[in-house]
């Protein structure tokens, strides 16, 4: 098994580099990726305390795999990658997404690693509700999924 | 006829629930709906920063794809609404 995708329900997991490492290793491959990303304290001038992540799942899982299958046609096809997101609320410092690439070479590792992120972000339905200190909370902008010049 | 319209991110805003029934006229398209959207927006929820919403969304079928404007839809319909995402 080569690809491994998941949204983390954070009320029953959290998403672990040990496992997503383990994935990955492999004596074909001389270059690993990992990009972990986390949940910060702050976010234009305002103090953050966590985030909640909303997710449309079947259509999360479907986009993350078809964006794994294609880094790997485009990139390398004997890639192995870890791709886990989380779901629900998120305190800052943990872990919101996690991608793991194992490569024959570290450009390859590199590129498929950067390419999940950016196609993750503009393809995966997936909301962010910041919570700031003081109790406030905002759902954050993003990208529309409706083409450009359709919207007026 | 009425749909469901299962709530995502922001227009969770719209409801308590996880759905909100909209009552359109027989025959309606996507269209239709992204105008009675509209109208629901301006006239419950102006001070909930959704004003753009009805224009920015997009909504998926129960089949997880993407429906166009001209997309018929069905009474008793469930239809998700998809606002600006941005995961990571």
């Amino acid at each position: 098994m080569s690809l491994h995708t998941a949204l983390v329900k954070t009320e029953e997991g959290k998403i672990s580099s040990e496992k997503a490492k383990s994935f990955i290793i492999s004596e074909k491959n001389g270059a690993e990726s990992i990009f972990v990303g986390r949940v910060r304290n702050e976010n234009d001038g305002k103090k953050v305390t966590g985030v909640t992540y909303d997710a449309h799942d079947q259509a999360v899982i479907k986009s993350f795999q078809s964006i794994c299958n294609d880094a790997k046609n485009k990139f390398d096809k004997n890639a192995k990658i870890f791709l886990e997101h989380a779901k629900g609320y998120v305190p800052v410092g943990e872990i919101s997404i996690l991608i793991a690439v194992g490569a024959g070479h570290r450009d390859e590792a590199f590129k498929i690693c950067r390419y999940i992120l950016e196609e993750v972000k503009h393809q995966s339905p997936i909301w962010k509700k910041e919570h700031y200190t003081g109790g406030k909370e905002e759902w954050l902008p993003g990208h529309s999924l409706r083409p450009q010049e359709k919207i007026k | 006829m009425e749909i469901q319209l299962k709530l995502y991110g922001s227009s969770k805003l719209l409801s308590d629930s996880e759905t909100l029934l909209i009552q359109l006229p027989e025959n309606s398209n996507v269209e239709k709906l992204r105008n009675t959207l509209t109208k629901i927006i301006s006239e419950k929820h102006l001070k909930s920063n959704l004003t753009g919403l009805s224009k920015t969304a997009a909504f998926f079928s129960e089949n997880d794809e993407v429906v166009n404007d001209n997309y018929k839809l069905k009474n008793k319909e469930l239809i998700s609404i998809i606002p600006p995402i941005g995961g990571g």
